[in-house]
């Protein structure tokens, strides 16, 4: 049972802030996913609740005990280290006894357990020898096992994955979400990169310049985001985000982008005359005939992958609009196709980027 | 030019147009040299030129280092008191026989040449406690030094300072503080303690010795260490700090073994120096009181140059031992240095 929770965590370095007061709650067993781009204060979170850094107001809690003044080693934490971080004057089974000796746990428990976790981590036949004589993937094993070795109340891993190449990302990806099912223990995970974030996590925090931009499921977050943000972040290839002027007409709204116009139904909070912005997703596009499209656009690209096909479209007023099909396309690149977007997966974001429907009525 | 329109130029600094002037007298220099390496060329080809590019240094060191190698070994196999070399006797290892000899080695009164045999006994102690105490008081002041202190940079010059001061100099700024009426005698007399003749004592010579040579160059390996223990990744001691690893075991376990190869370069380093030590302590207590602060290349220096009858024979066995002795030292350094390289 370990309960992790940050209240009005904030951080600064010198007179910079760089994390604004973050509340969060981390179930015990479960998996929860740090993401954001690059600077938003991920790591900076991470080696908070680790200890490596201290808070600059706020309270950080593990199982019921504010742990603020209480230093790394006695945290009960484990860290998997971007760079590894691995001891490389030891051997592998040195590195991953290491912290057990430092506890003075008995040789045959320590043996116990390191040969446990090199065989769980297949590094068995590595065990003599010197990280320096081990691949990318072998060492980041190490570095893993080095973590379950000490049965730590909580996992925490910063960017674990991305020194690997493309192939052995995915392959170590899914011997984490096995070792996660397998093992049960609490993890938390930093990535900037979305599809790790949505195949690993139970919870997903999306952190955007020191600030908690949305928490919850992957599939909630994919559904339901709750700002323009989130919104653009979560999902591959992105979704589609229209800026547009808000004008009555009638029975609801005209959403106006230069020559372009996309009539919906009423949205509780929408304004006439405000600015919006609406979002729709690549698979909630459709091409249809011209009487009842939306858009009529020009394919720039067209992306053929045999079972799947990706159309990149411009149309006057509009930014680059993604256009995902299942199956083959006879679509090439220069023709005119007409778009029809799925209101009921439309997204109507205010003016200040803040969600006002995720689905509308139709 | 083309240069000054390609966009993708740096600006031009202020500092650089500086030193594009200040270089314009060496290039006028080297411009001296473009003739005649020109017509070496011509005459020699284009394949000697790498030997020609050699050839100055390589007689600076034939006549300043080979040679007088070669005659030293020349002096220690003849007798008699000549300077040229054709006028002495050959003796064979006469010289060496008469330098070794000893009833009992552990015993220098014992020794036929006994001066020779107590210099070997006081550069052993010498070493002995000043490699440690170097080697000690260079990692705990690059320990500290590499912490984030105030003024870490002002502390890095300070020590580094002593290494710049020419040798005599450093003797005698700390001979002035230890004479009899010197510096620290009269904060003693102040402070209402008595007097301390330093050396007059051949313990508190033997520990001034030390004191002042590890001083002076206690600087250049605290740099050395400075910089093995910059090369330590801090990750590392993240990763030992999420272990629950102890401050002591850090150092042991972690800190230390890395440091390692850095530690043999000083190691070794020190040790040559030390057993070449001569100007500072020559300054400082002349060799004395008596012959307790004597060591080997004073002996040399007596033997050969300073006493009455100048002994070059003998000077040149004891240059030769000790160049030996310094040989042996310098293929270990070797060692060392290249495990290093290839760790
Ligand atoms: N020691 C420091 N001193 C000052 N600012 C810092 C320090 N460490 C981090 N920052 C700042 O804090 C912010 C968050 O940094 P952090 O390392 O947490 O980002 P991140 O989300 O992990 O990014 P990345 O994906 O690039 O690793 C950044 O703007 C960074 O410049
Ligand atoms: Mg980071």
């Amino acid at each position: 049972m370990t309960e992790i929770k940050l209240n009005k965590v904030v951080k600064a370095y010198g007179e910079v802030e760089v994390i604004h007061g973050i509340d969060l709650e981390i179930h015990s067993g479960e998996f929860v996913v740090f993401v954001g781009p690059s600077g938003c204060g991920k790591s900076t979170l991470l080696r908070i609740i680790a200890g490596l850094e201290k808070v600059s107001g706020g309270e950080v809690v593990i199982d019921g005990e504010v742990v603020n003044t209480v230093p790394a080693s006695e945290r009960g934490l484990a860290m998997v280290f971007q760079s590894y971080a691995l001891y490389p004057h030891m051997s592998v089974y040195k590195n991953m006894a290491f912290g057990l000796e430092n506890a003075k746990m008995p040789r045959e428990e320590i043996d116990k357990r390191v040969t446990e976790a090199a065989r769980l981590l297949q590094i068995e036949p590595y065990l003599q020898r010197r990280p320096k004589a081990l691949s990318g993937g072998q060492r980041q094993r190490v570095a893993i096992g080095r973590a379950i070795v000490r049965d730590p109340k909580a996992f925490l891993f910063d960017e674990p994955l991305s020194n690997l190449d493309a192939e052995l990302r995915v392959a170590m990806r899914k011997e984490l979400a096995g070792l996660h099912a397998k093992l049960g223990g609490t993890m938390i995970y930093v990535t900037h990169d979305q599809v790790e974030a949505m195949t690993l996590a139970d919870t997903i925090v999306v952190l955007s310049g020191g600030n908690v931009a949305q928490a919850g499921k992957p599939l909630d977050l994919y559904n339901k985001p709750r700002n323009t943000f989130v919104a653009g972040f979560i999902g591959s290839p992105r979704m589609n985000l229209v800026e547009a002027r808000v004008a009555a007409n009638g029975t609801g709204f005209d959403l106006v982008s230069g020559a372009q116009t996309i009539r919906v139904p009423e949205v509780p909070g929408l304004e006439a005359q405000s600015s919006a912005t609406y979002g729709v997703r690549p698979e909630h596009i459709a091409i249809t005939g011209e009487d009842d499209a939306d858009v009529t656009a020009t394919v720039e690209l067209s992306e053929q992958l045999g079972g799947e096909t990706y159309l990149y479209c411009s149309a006057d007023g509009l930014p680059q609009l993604t256009v995902h099909q299942l199956g083959q396309l006879p679509v090439e690149r220069g023709q005119v196709i007409h778009l029809k977007f799925d209101r009921s997966k439309m997204h109507v974001f205010g003016a200040d980027g803040n969600v006002l429907a995720n689905g509308l009525p139709t | 030019m083309a240069f000054d329109t390609d966009p993708r130029a740096e600006p031009v600094r202020l500092s650089d147009r500086v030193y594009a002037i200040l270089a314009l007298p060496a290039m006028a220099f080297f411009r001296l040299f473009e003739w005649p390496l020109r017509f070496l060329q011509r005459i020699l080809g284009i394949g000697a030129m790498p030997y020609v590019f050699l050839f100055p240094n390589l007689a600076f060191f034939g006549i300043f280092v080979i040679t007088p190698l070669i005659l030293s070994i020349g002096f220690s196999v003849t007798g008699g008191t000549n300077l040229f070399l054709q006028d002495r006797p050959y003796v064979g290892a006469e010289q060496y026989g008469y330098l070794l000899e000893c009833g009992n080695h552990l015993d220098p009164t014992t020794c036929r040449e006994d001066r020779f045999w107590r210099a070997i006994y006081n550069t052993g102690t010498f070493v002995f406690f000043q490699v440690g105490f170097m080697v000690l008081f260079s990692l705990i002041t690059a320990l500290i030094l590499n912490r984030e202190i105030r003024g870490r940079g002002f502390f890095r010059a300070v020590f580094f300072f002593p290494v710049l001061l020419s040798p005599v100099v450093v003797a005698l700024i700390w001979k002035w503080i230890l004479l009899r009426d010197g510096v620290l005698n009269a904060a003693l007399v102040s402070m209402g303690l008595e007097r301390i003749l330093f050396f007059v004592d051949p313990t508190w010579s033997m520990f001034w010795a030390i004191f002042v040579s590890v001083w002076a160059h206690m600087g250049f390996y605290t740099l050395i260490l400075l910089a093995g223990l910059q090369a330590i990744p801090p990750d590392l001691y993240e990763a030992a700090e999420m272990d629950g690893t102890s401050k002591e075991r850090v150092f042991w376990r972690i800190t230390l073994p890395l440091l390692w190869p850095n530690m043999l370069v000083v190691i070794v380093l020190a040790l040559i120096k030390a057993v070449q030590i001569f100007d500072e302590v020559f300054v400082l207590t002349g060799g004395g009181p008596g012959t307790a602060t004597q060591f080997i290349v004073q002996y040399i220096y007596t033997t050969g140059f300073a006493n009455q009858v100048q002994n070059f024979g003998l000077a040149s066995a004891a240059s030769v031992v000790l160049g030996v002795v310094l040989f042996a030292l310098t293929i270990v350094q070797l060692a060392v240095t290249r495990r290093k390289d290839e760790g």
